[in-house]
């Protein structure tokens, strides 16, 4: 699949979830992954695990995080601390959960827990693509942090033995980017 | 009262310190200025010269010396303390600028509460967002975080809430500040003794504007009083557009009560009440704009004879920022006016321009260098000094600050 903004450029770091519709798929196991802390941002600043899958808050400032999400997916709040480490936040339920650091108001970052057999980012030039997908009936989703539109964007696919090429083009522009070079040091 | 948080702050700190890992900050930060001014007499030698430097005091001269300290208590508790020196006639050669206690519990369906309790500024300066309440846009900030610099603390209680509705997936944040205050009672005396001025100088929780009153029968210039036995409070009201505009308002009344006299520091409960507003727009290829409007009144009533000062000033920013470089430049319009009489001794009419280049090396090194006109229009410099009403002040400075800072 190949993915636009509005303007025509290439959407990249979007999460794509395929489902399938008929017949059903078994979901993916679970993983283990990890959200770092470093130099007062959220490393990835979007992370996408399978239903039921651990996360690591590790923190690699020297500094104290906050870390918590109210998202209804996954409540949860976590103080890091330097060299203090926790144990993983497991997410049993899909959705989109919303990283925020109590101390830090700038710090964003976001957890896609997906039920989705098929799952993963856009490249650069907004392409994505899932090798030998079987045949049948999948639904296919996507989502940015900046979509300024419906919160997803959906398509249904019928795939068969030819491949199967989705070409999304959001019909609005994205929100603007978070700024970046600004400070730390400054007040939000 | 700013006195008795700190040591209530260190008591709690001691106990709870043991408990929980958690890292301490602290910031040490010498900030030296090379000046060239042809500043009338400065406002802090109780002249009515604009500039914090005058010509008396160009050369090699201490910015400021400042130390913070940063302390968690538990897990949502904090206690902050700021402490400088100016290196000018204050009465305490090092002081407090700041120091309180944060609570600050995890948000929680989208909303998040915070209180603050000690001595610290209400939330009203767009421009003053670096460490110590400076602005990193150019050395001497614009004439309304002057004032308030020089003038005003919340020394009380504040609460806020935050609607985070960036985390819900809106385009916007909300949040709503109150708080209730005493020990300012002073607030608005300096405004009437010598209007606006434009400098850095943050006025100490124990300590008075500069050099001591040379007038025997003039307020000894010390801001942070109970006088009246009245609680102050402030209202406000921020909203953001993602992380790219705020637009902030507060409305701050300490009523006092203006026929009170404290006698040891010769000065009136000054009933002080304004409104200001604040808007700062960033983008990202590193353009700020802030706008800032500030709008209100001082009155005392010796022996129950009112006297009015009116005051208001506007400023306007436009900043643009290349990597480590910064380039501002910044207007200031300011006027106060005395009993409704632009000529009467006390009213004021200035304006000033402010152009600024500043330089971060590194987390360590901050280099700036600013030239600054304020031309004024003073009626009290000629029944008090004999000089010329009008003054034309400019001034250069450089100045070069290493910033240490640290946790365990």
């Amino acid at each position: 699949m190949t993915a636009w903004q509005h303007d025509g450029k290439a959407l990249a770091g979007a999460v794509v979830t395929v489902e399938a519709e008929a017949p059903a798929l078994p979901a993916p196991a679970p993983a283990h992954a990890t959200m770092d802390q470093v130099n007062l941002s959220f490393v990835p600043d979007v992370l996408v695990v399978p239903v039921h899958s651990t996360v690591q808050f590790p923190n690699s400032d020297v500094i104290s995080h906050q870390v918590y999400s109210f998202s209804s997916a996954r409540r949860f709040q976590l103080p890091l601390y330097r060299g203090k480490p926790y144990p993983p936040v497991t997410f049993d339920e899909p959705g989109v959960v919303t990283l925020g650091c109590n101390i830090h108001d700038n710090m964003l970052a976001y957890i896609v827990v997906t039920r989705a057999p098929y799952f993963g980012r856009t490249d650069a030039g907004g392409k994505w693509a899932v090798p030998n997908l079987p045949a049948g009936r999948f639904r296919l989703r996507l989502w940015h942090p900046l979509l300024n539109e419906p919160l997803e964007v959906e398509r249904l696919i019928d795939a068969g033995a030819a491949e199967a090429l989705v070409e999304i083009r959001l019909a609005r522009p994205l929100r603007p980017a978070p700024l970046t070079g600004r400070p730390h040091s400054w007040d939000y | 009262m700013g006195l008795l948080t700190r040591k209530r702050a260190i008591c709690l700190a001691a106990f709870l310190m043991g408990t929980q890992a958690q890292a301490a900050e602290w910031e040490l930060a010498l900030d030296v200025r090379a000046v060239s001014s042809d500043g009338r007499e400065s406002f802090l030698d109780n002249g009515q010269g604009k500039l914090r430097f005058d010509d008396d005091h160009e050369g090699i001269q201490l910015g400021r010396l400042r130390a913070a300290w940063n302390q968690p208590l538990g897990e949502v508790f904090s206690a902050h303390v700021e402490a400088s020196t100016w290196d000018d006639d204050d009465k305490n050669p090092i002081d407090l600028t700041e120091a309180y206690v944060e609570y600050r519990p995890y948000p929680r369906a989208g909303l998040r509460s915070r209180l603050r309790l000690g001595a610290f500024y209400p939330p009203m300066s767009l421009e003053n967002r670096a460490i110590g309440w400076e602005t990193p846009y150019t050395i001497t900030p614009s004439a309304i975080s002057s004032w308030i610099g020089e003038e005003i603390r919340t020394i009380g209680l504040e609460g806020q809430v935050d609607w985070l509705g960036t985390r819900l997936g809106h385009s916007f944040d909300l949040q709503l500040t109150a708080a209730v205050f005493g020990w300012n009672d002073p607030a608005g005396t300096m405004l009437s003794a010598h209007g606006f001025a434009l400098h850095d100088r943050q006025t100490t929780l124990f300590g008075r504007v500069g050099a001591p009153q040379t007038n025997p029968e003039y307020a000894a210039k010390e801001l942070f009083h109970e006088i009246d036995d009245r609680p102050g409070y402030y209202v406000g009201a921020q909203a953001r557009y993602l992380d790219r505009a705020v637009l902030n308002l507060l409305h701050y009344d300490n009523r006092a009560d203006p026929t009170v006299e404290l006698p040891s520091i010769r000065d009136f409960a000054w009933l002080t009440r304004f409104d200001a507003a604040a808007l700062r727009i960033e983008t990202q290829n590193g353009w700020t704009a802030i706008l800032q409007a500030l709008d209100g009144s001082t009155y005392i009533a010796p022996g129950g004879y009112w006297l009015d000062w009116e005051f208001d000033s506007q400023s306007a920013l436009v900043a643009k920022r290349v990597g480590a470089h910064m380039v501002a430049v910044r207007y200031d319009a300011f006027n106060v006016l005395f009993q409704h009489d632009p000529a009467a001794s006390g009213s004021e009419d200035g304006h000033a321009w402010a152009l600024a280049y500043s330089f971060d090396r590194g987390d360590h090194w901050r280099f700036a260098v600013e030239w600054l006109r304020v031309e004024s229009d003073v009626p009290t410099r000629v029944e008090l000094l004999g000089e010329p009403a009008f003054a034309r002040e400019s001034k250069l400075e450089f100045s070069a600050r290493y910033l240490l800072s640290g946790s365990f």
